[in-house]
């Protein structure tokens, strides 16, 4: 006679009766059943049964449950049988995975980042910190919360498996990925960051804090970066107003010193209000606009033409100079709060990038020469700056050739990549972003994301085939060398499963579409509460967002062409043609399915080259585990990024760049080239620039230089350190004497215990020839 | 406040920098790292294997032609 079960914790309780007859119930229900008596007599037999065969006197739960499914069987119950072994499945899954997280936490909590890849997943977040640790802790719970309980089983399968990989997993029922912030338009009239209003700034140093605080209150409002489509044009009208100050200022001053009046203030102020009003237009830092004459004019009716003439060149150098110092500040700070300011509970600073390049007014371009060349400064000490991401938009006749009015601002993108990796490179000719570009209209110049995506065609409304206000929703990746592997080279079945995966994608990608349409805007109070997001402005906060969720994109990406071609092939398209032949059939044909997607559901579905930083070590432990160790496929530790040739693979630029550039044209959802130079391209910026050309040339949509860019702590070196400091003479790790750093100028400031490094020398001098 | 780095002897020399390692910042998926040990396992493999690409072997017309 049973009295009592031992639990799975091991515990000891009471016996009843009724809890395997409930349990039999509820599989029976699930198949259609409604006897309970039946159940009550099932599992009297399971009773019977632990009594006599198993003779059991206290039986585990494991034990009732084997019983259970015998007895089910016996009685010819197979359908019942079949649900209550699945619901026991399940149950255990859910156990083992509640001990899995309980598992990560406690590797979170007790590991620190180097010996925990999780901690390292996203190389921005510092999860040896609280908060960053915080963050974890939220995103492996929701993580596991979504597999368990929102996904389609099959999608959650193919996640899990390693067939596809639905990114940013832990935000799946919060929000959406990324969007291109048009400050001009959220500045206008202020606006309120949840926490508190701030008025229309009326200066260039207030335009960069605000932009600043505009990309931190999105950025905690959706789970990927924040990028402004138009930086230049954003922060020209701060540069105008500060300029006007400027010389209201300047004429006062003026007039003080030239006339010695006592009311020079009401008077450049009266003469300022007069001339606006007669010309219709403001003083201009670039003079010509017709303000400085009729200024002239007025002032002779009460001085001489040589003192009128003297206060107009007095007024209008220290306007300038005013003018740009300021400018020089504000983008200066802008770089430093960029890398400082906490956003998402503290872990990362905001993930941000600027578009610019093609604002030819004086404005515009002293706001982009003022920020490239504090990049150019580095940080506090000299350090290259991680944030925020450049993107230069070259475009023929703005600023590519000599001659181009912004030519010079070209030139000088190219000096400060080469020394501070940024800015990248975006080419507005290239075809496919050229059929947007709409002279004098920069909302249709094609902008990226940092990492790379790309929105602008818009099949939900083609009037508005526009960057601001738009971006990404979410994407999911497709594992490219599983398929490969799979097919044992037959290319024909390696369509049909590629297939099966797209269809998989586009239904997954749908159904998370239908729970981030169910949000309010409450939900997003920047995003869309600010009207951040395009036409999120007539929408009240309880009103559903739904309907302008459809300019976004839902993004199909992949990942490892060249492995999935070494696979099939046996040679991926760095190294044969007709490699790179099937490459491109592979990625076109993913890319007409994103369009026949499009047309089918009436929204934009794109094709993105994944940015894989923690997909590209999964993918492939997963595979190896399956597979084993294939030459070329799997015995890396990583898949290569998207469709580009391994990093491994010796190739020179331009031939990189011609195989890679056909890959931009089909990937509208986002793509990037990068070069890896050698040695220091500071020193030979014909060739970085060389590259950069050919960029344009081939097609690139979108491209970046990279160089290896170290910095020696101790002494400030900056550049590229092989095993010995070129500047102080130390090798890693190893001290140097103190008396050494002092005859190189550096470490003036001595005390007893400690030394510290109090800037860079060099860096210093070059700031002084900043042209301010 | 100024980060302060320890000076400490050696052979009676007092020097400064023992123990402290150079910054390397490295590109990842369009994004810049501060130093290789933020890091993932797949990453640190990706860039240890990087190659450089040879910029003077072609000029941009032979290429394109290719």
């Amino acid at each position: 006679m049973i009295t009592e079960i031992i639990k799975r914790d091991g515990r000891r309780a009471p016996f009843e009766i009724e809890k395997i007859s409930e349990a039999i119930f509820k599989a029976a229900q699930a198949s259609g059943g409604r006897d309970y008596e039946m159940a009550q007599r099932l599992a009297e037999q399971v009773v019977a049964l632990l009594d006599t065969e198993n003779a059991v006197v206290v039986p585990t739960v494991e034990q009732i449950q084997d019983a259970v499914e015998k007895i089910l069987v016996k009685n010819g119950h197979a359908r019942t049988a079949k649900k209550y072994i699945l619901y026991r499945n399940e149950r255990t899954r859910a156990r083992e995975m509640n001990t899995r997280l309980m598992k990560i936490y406690e590797d979170l909590t007790f590991k620190s980042s180097l010996e925990n890849d999780i901690k390292r997943e996203n190389a921005n977040i510092d999860g040896d910190t609280a908060m960053g640790t915080m963050l974890k802790y939220g995103s492996e719970g929701a993580k596991q919360f979504c597999e368990m309980f929102i996904l389609d089983p099959e999608h959650s399968r193919a996640h899990r498996e390693g067939d596809i990989h639905i990114h940013d997993l832990d935000f799946y029922t919060l929000t959406t990925t990324c969007c291109q912030i048009d400050l001009l338009r959220l500045f206008k009239g202020g606006f309120s960051t949840g926490h508190g209003f701030l008025r229309e700034p009326n200066d260039i140093r207030s335009y960069s804090a605000l932009a600043c605080i505009a990309l931190q209150s999105n950025q905690n409002d959706q789970h990927g970066g924040q990028s402004v489509p138009n930086f230049d044009y954003s922060m020209a009208p701060g540069v105008s107003k500060t300029f006007r100050r400027a010389y209201r200022d300047n004429l006062t001053r003026a007039l003080d010193i030239y006339l010695e009046v006592d009311n020079s203030e009401m008077m450049s102020k009266a003469l300022l209000a007069e001339t606006e009003e007669e010309t219709g237009v403001w003083a201009a830092i670039a003079g010509g606009n017709g303000f400085d004459e009729a200024l002239r004019a007025r002032l002779i009716r009460t001085v001489d033409e040589e003192t009128a003439d003297k206060i107009l060149r007095f007024v209008r150098k220290y306007a300038v100079k005013g003018t740009r110092r300021a400018t020089y500040q504000a983008m200066e700070a802008l770089v430093h709060n960029l890398n400082t300011m906490h956003s998402r509970a503290g872990a990362q600073v905001p993930f941000t990038s600027l578009n610019y390049g093609t604002d030819t007014s004086a404005e515009g371009r002293l706001v982009m020469e003022c920020l490239l060349e504090a990049t150019e400064a580095g940080l506090g000490n000299g350090e290259t700056s991680i944030f925020p991401i450049h993107i230069f938009k070259v475009k023929e006749g703005v600023n590519f050739n000599p001659g181009d009015p912004n030519y010079d601002l070209f030139q000088l993108a190219i000096r400060v990549s080469a020394k501070r990796l940024f800015p990248n490179f975006s080419f507005l000719d290239a075809p496919f972003n050229l059929q947007y570009y709409k002279p004098g209209h920069p909302e249709t110049e094609a902008s990226y994301m940092g990492c790379r995506t790309r929105v602008i065609g818009n099949v939900y409304d083609p009037t508005r085939e526009i960057t601001y206000g738009r971006g990404n929703l979410s994407f999911t990746s497709i594992n490219l060398p599983r398929i490969g592997i799979r097919a044992h080279g037959d290319v024909d079945w390696f369509f049909e499963d590629l297939d099966r995966k797209i269809d998989l994608v586009i239904d997954q990608l749908l159904a998370r579409f239908k729970i981030q349409c169910q949000k309010k805007v409450r939900n997003y109070p920047f995003l869309m509460g600010e009207g951040v997001w395009i036409d999120s402005e007539k929408l009240d906060p309880d009103d559903s967002v739904a309907e302008v969720l459809k300019h976004g994109t839902l993004t199909c990406g992949f990942i490892g062409l060249a492995e999935c071609l070494k696979a099939l092939t046996g040679k991926h398209h760095g190294e044969c043609d007709e490699a790179q032949n099937l490459g491109l059939d592979i990625i076109h044909h993913m890319r007409e399915r994103m369009d026949e997607a499009t047309r089918k559901y009436g929204l934009n579905f794109s094709l993105i080259a994944t940015p894989a930083e923690g997909l590209s070590g999964r993918f492939v432990r997963i595979d190896r585990e399956k597979f084993g160790s294939i030459p070329g496929v799997t015995d890396r530790d990583y898949y290569t990024n998207s469709f580009h040739v391994p990093v491994y693979y010796p190739i020179s630029a331009f031939e990189k760049l011609r195989r890679e550039a056909p890959y931009h044209a089909l990937t509208n959802g986002g793509h990037i080239s990068y070069i890896e130079l050698d040695g220091d391209p500071t020193q030979n910026l014909e060739a970085f620039e060389q590259v950069v050309r050919f960029m344009k040339e081939c097609g690139i949509g979108y491209g970046s230089i990279n160089h290896p860019v170290d910095r020696d702590p101790i002494c400030g070196y900056t550049g590229i350190i092989g095993e010995v400091c070129p500047r102080c003479g130390r090798r890693e790790g190893e001290g140097v004497p103190v008396e050494k750093l002092q005859k190189l100028g550096l470490y003036r400031h001595l005390n007893a215990d400690t030394i510290g490094y109090h800037g860079d020398i060099n860096e210093e001098a070059d700031r002084m020839v900043n042209p301010l | 406040m100024t980060k302060q780095f320890k000076v400490t002897e050696v052979n009676g020399v007092p020097v400064v920098g023992e123990g402290v390692g150079f910054e390397r910042i490295r590109r990842i998926t369009g994004y810049l790292v501060g130093t290789l040990d933020r890091f993932n396992n797949g990453k640190r493999a990706e860039e240890a294997d990087r190659v450089k690409h040879d910029v003077s072997c072609c000029s941009m017309t032979d290429s394109r032609t290719a």
